[in-house]
């Protein structure tokens, strides 16, 4: 047993920034806009699908292979610069202080709508483009062979709850993200542009969740479906953090990484059981997320 | 004139089925999901939004193929009985979950069936995995009867019960229970310094919710003849919130009417066009955005301008 | 209003299904409802069986249809899960023009299928239903499978896999969670119990169908060190398997069987010495396969339509339509050339012997196939920019299998060592 514990602990840091990547922009865009948004999901599958598509382009092209890291990163900036804008202004800005029925329906609708324009757009074949996951290498630890990519993504969530947290805390979009988040009719009042930042926060909420599809696509497949099976992850998530919780999420990613994988070694045939048990387990406990809480609107 | 209505649609649907028997397995497809959808449109009442109801739907339906598989062959019986198994869960799940308001409720709902649901995919040995379970076909009183017979029988039985459980349910809404949900959703403190106790109205609610739920499973586990672990996905309890929206919570006829609707247009649209999710969804957005009584609502609204 | 509009959906349904045809007379098409997955990563499998139906059909159609009545198909894809399929199922079986249905795929879909066909009397064949369970009570009239089933297919790697590797000691299983992968399991394992008793099981994993990811299962087979990793995973999942287990010399370690492994040979960088077959006889480059002409053309068209070459599922596909025809054109010398009815072409069904593209398939009583079985191992070839099957052997479709009627598990277990002596040996089918 204890052979395998290195691999193990590495495995769930492995699975966590993966999970994570799915969660944070769904939190993020809760503890701005109060708004549960369902299509997130989707978003992320078509950071996955637009990413995937760019590196295939660049290995027919027989570009210079490294074009694929920029491609990753390109194509989150690209779909979030063009769905984020135009998601929120046309459906979520019309959920704002409406029901969360309503707001779930209404982002439902656009799951659905989203999940078929994919098939149209995308097709509905698996796509595959490891290129930058083979550029990497691997490496050996703890006898078993990991590879670099995998590493790297569990640095970028580190840097991606760091950068969001210096982000808020530190410069002027932050300070006017944590005015609306704290009072909406004060901010207004004083002069700040509300609508603005609405539409910026929404936008990098689909910038992450594209971001998390594109990172995931150079070691795992993408195909039609992803979009589901992603959004009730990330529901789990935020869910355990507590909704609008961004180190919340960090910790719940860990948390059902670390449940997954345990299952995966020891009971195998818990393992898609293991994320929702630990949602049920922590949300009995507490019903508001390991960091939520009722009252303070805090980001 | 409402009553005449109804009566002409029920009556439609009976001619309907015995025109174009294929039609027959989509109509009571569409009540089973009505049935669901009711139960969803109750609590929607409360103002809680359940996105996890399909695991009723679910639960019920597993349970009539263990029963069958258990030596019960009586549809009657197991009918009864698996509505029973998804009004217990109900009431078990229902007494912790109706503590919990908005978005909380919903996501309690969504972990308790994701829960159910991946139970159901992974126990490979108890619940056959993603494969499901089958469920034969029940003696009707003592006789077993050939699959096209018993199809039919399954039909009518279900547009009766549709009929007779819509009486009851909306009975249920204009009693003194019924009010309170909506009470819960505009005003909640108040009901409480009336003394009304609040969990024991959500909890009755919650578990004939379930029971509805539970209703519409069963009947679509003996019409399709197998239960699979989708029945319970995440997916499948949206379109059930969806189905309620799109009738229109306001009566009761709306759930069946909105389940009615949306099975027999994909029926038509299944040959057309692959982008049926899509038209499914801009339906909705533009349902919710601007005719927020539903399609039941379009009834509703010609009545109070012809009285 | 309303009334109005309820009154055309009673026309509009009515439209739908009033199409009669008198029995026995020759109808204008033959309907052929197929089912297979042609969206989500399962189509990786599925789109090559329903490529090689277009073909085939197309060839079957300009040789004159069958009976001289046209054939068109009617596709259904699977991924709609088993509520879809079955409604689909059904409303295709209540047009009287569609006599057959080729389904399916998933062996869920079959076992799902396989009641409601026996009920409203379709026949329906089974193009890749390899699930044992499927004819396992011998009761069944309308549904046959034209191809060997799970039992033959796993015990054949069992046997080939002592005959190259007979020292080995633990085996890790990656199967997908379903029917076919704990079938195959539980028949790989009760195979090698019986063959060779101290062969240990250190790990079995079920990922759930259509994982895009297995890092975390492949840290886990990497963790047990075993000498053998048997997987029948499939589809997109297979490519990505073997895609995230080749960089994390998961292939080095120990020796890997994918029992599908011929179906991503052509798009996945497989590294030599792997086990692979093709679940029957139906690779297009066996030796059986290069001396029939019509294979040689069909192959030849497909990688012109296509741009790969066809793989197993595509062979499998066109074979159980030359055996769909054979049943037509068997029930029409029946009974006087007259157009026959569906029981009349389940009737031609039952015991037929057809021959196909890579060999022959043989009805028994209980309507399972009798098909032979490949397997060898990849091996780089000249010329190719894919790897080629080589040191195969080819097992007689009935030395594997058990008889109708007798437990298929129980009888797994009685096979003795001095058994698997007296079958072909690696390397002696060129």
């Amino acid at each position: 047993m204890s052979t395998t514990i290195i691999p193990l602990l590495l495995d769930s840091l492995a699975s966590a920034a993966l999970i994570f990547f799915a969660a944070v922009g769904l939190t993020l865009v809760f503890s701005v806009l109060r708004v549960l948004n369902v299509a997130h999901g989707s978003l992320y599958s078509i950071g996955g699908y637009v990413a995937a598509s760019v590196c295939l382009f660049i290995a027919s092209r027989q570009l210079n292979p490294y074009l694929s890291f920029v491609a990753l990163l390109f194509s989150a900036v690209f779909v979030a610069a063009i769905l984020g804008p135009l998601i929120e202004r046309s459906l979520v800005r019309w959920t704002y202080g409406k029901s969360e029925a309503v707001q779930i329906l209404i982002t439902f609708g656009l799951f659905l709508i989203l999940e078929d324009l994919q098939r149209l757009v995308f097709g509905v074949q698996s796509l595959y483009e490891d290129s930058p996951m083979r550029l990497l290498g691997t490496s050996s630890i703890g006898g078993v062979v990991y590879l670099n990519y995998q590493i790297l993504l569990v640095a970028m969530a580190v840097l991606v709850v760091v950068g969001l947290r210096l982000l808020i805390n530190h410069t002027r979009l932050g300070r006017l993200i944590t005015a609306v988040v704290t009072d909406r009719e004060m901010a207004q009042s004083i002069g700040i542009d509300t609508n603005r930042i609405f539409i910026l926060a929404f936008s990098l909420g689909v910038f992450l969740a594209a971001l998390g599809g594109a990172l995931a696509t150079p070691t795992s497949g993408i195909a039609p479906g992803l979009g589901a099976d992603t959004m009730v992850l990330a529901f789990a998530v935020a869910a355990i953090g507590g909704l609008g919780q961004i180190e919340g999420a960090a910790v719940a990613s860990l948390i059902v990484g670390f449940a997954r994988v345990l299952a995966i070694y020891l009971v195998p045939s818990l393992d898609a059981v293991a994320p929702y048990a630990a949602m049920l387990a922590v949300l009995l406990i507490r019903p508001y997320g390991l960091f939520g809480s009722v009252t303070a609107r805090r980001i | 004139m409402r009553i005449i209505l109804a009566a002409a649609a029920v009556v439609m649907l009976a001619a309907l089925a015995f025109a174009a028997p294929w039609l027959q397995f989509v109509l009571t497809l569409a009540i089973a999901k009505g049935f669901a959808a009711l139960g969803v449109a109750v609590l929607l009442r409360a103002g809680l939004i359940s996105i996890g109801h399909a695991m009723f739907f679910a639960a019920s339906a597993y349970g009539a193929a263990f029963l069958a598989r258990a030596g019960i062959n009586d549809l009657g019986l197991l009918l009864i009985l698996s509505v029973l198994v998804s009004a217990l869960i109900g009431a078990i799940a229902g007494s912790f979950l109706v503590r919990y308001r908005a978005i909380f409720f919903a996501m309690l709902n969504l972990a308790v069936s994701m829960v159910f649901y991946a139970l159901c995919a992974k126990l490979y040995g108890v619940t056959g995995g993603t494969d499901g379970l089958p469920v034969p076909i029940p003696a009707v009183f003592g006789i077993v009867f050939a699959e096209p017979v018993f199809k039919s029988i399954l039909f009518y039985l279900s547009l009766t019960l549709m009929v007779l459980v819509g009486l009851a349910v909306h009975r249920y809404l204009d009693s003194p229970l019924g009010h309170a949900l909506s009470a819960v959703h505009s005003n909640e403190i108040r009901l409480e310094y009336l003394g009304i106790p609040v969990w024991a109205v959500l909890l009755i609610a919650y578990t004939i919710s379930a029971a509805l739920a539970g209703l519409g499973g069963s009947i679509a586990g003996f019409a399709i003849g197998r239960v699979v672990p989708d029945f319970a996905f995440w997916t499948a309890s949206g379109h059930l919130v969806l189905i309620a929206v799109l009738g229109g919570i306001g009566g009761v006829p709306g759930a069946f009417i909105g389940a009615l609707f949306l099975e027999l247009l994909h029926s038509a649209a299944v040959t057309v066009t692959d982008a049926w999710n899509m038209f499914v969804g801009i339906t909705l957005i533009v349902v919710i955005m601007f005719m927020p009584q539903g399609i039941y609502g379009l009834f509703e609204r010609k009545e109070a301008q012809s009285s | 209003m309303s009334f109005r509009i309820g009154l055309s959906a009673v026309a509009i349904a009515l439209g739908l299904v009033a199409t009669p045809v008198a029995a026995q007379e020759k109808p204008s098409t033959l309907g052929l409802g197929i089912f297979t997955f042609t969206s989500g990563p399962a189509a990786a499998y599925g789109m090559p069986g329903k490529n090689a139906a277009d073909l085939m059909l197309e060839e079957i159609n300009a040789k004159g249809g069958i009976g001289g009545v046209p054939v068109s198909a009617t596709y259904v894809d699977e991924a709609q899960g088993a509520q879809g399929v079955i409604a689909e199922y059904r409303r295709l079986a209540g047009e009287p023009k569609n006599q057959v249905m080729v389904a399916a795929l998933s062996s869920a879909n079959c076992l799902a299928l396989a009641p409601i066909a026996e009920q409203l009397e379709v026949p329906t064949v089974g193009w890749n239903c390899d699930t044992h369970q499927l004819l396992l009570d011998g009761k069944s009239k309308y549904v046959f499978r034209p191809n060997g089933n799970t039992v033959p297919e796993f015990v054949a790697y069992a046997i080939y896999l002592l005959d190259r590797k007979p020292d080995v000691k633990t085996v890790a299983i990656i199967n997908p969670d379903y029917a076919f992968g704990h079938d195959a399991a539980t028949i790989f394992k009760a195979a090698l119990k019986a063959l060779k008793p101290d062969v240990e099981v250190v790990a079995e994993l079920y990922p759930k169908l259509s994982s895009p990811n297995y890092q975390t299962e492949i840290s886990r087979l990497a963790t047990a060190h075993p000498d053998v990793v048997f997987s029948n995973l499939w589809g997109a999942d297979l490519e990505n398997f073997v895609r995230q287990a080749t960089p994390r010399g998961l292939f080095t370690s120990s020796q890997v069987i994918l029992a599908l492994g011929e179906t991503v040979l052509q798009r996945v960088p497989m590294p030599d010495g792997v086990i692979v077959g093709v679940l029957g006889d139906g690779w297009w480059m066996s030796p059986d396969a290069k001396e029939n002409v019509e294979t040689v053309k069909f192959a030849a068209a497909y990688k012109q339509r296509f741009g790969e070459y066809p793989v197993f599922p595509s062979i499998k596909m066109a074979n159980t339509l030359i055996y769909v025809k054979a049943a037509y054109q068997a029930a029409m010398q029946k009974n006087g050339g007259k157009w026959p009815t569906r029981a009349e072409i389940a009737d031609a069904m039952k015991s037929s012997n057809v021959a196909t593209l890579t060999g022959t398939t043989q009805t028994r009583a209980d309507n399972d196939g009798l098909v032979d079985q490949i397997v060898g191992v990849t091996m780089k070839s000249e010329g190719r920019s894919f790897p080629l099957i080589s040191d195969m052997a080819r097992y007689k479709g009935n030395s594997l299998m058990p008889q109708p009627g007798q437990d298929p598990i129980a009888w797994v277990s009685t096979l003795k060592p001095e058994f698997a002596k007296t079958l072909p040996k690696p390397g002696s089918y060129k």
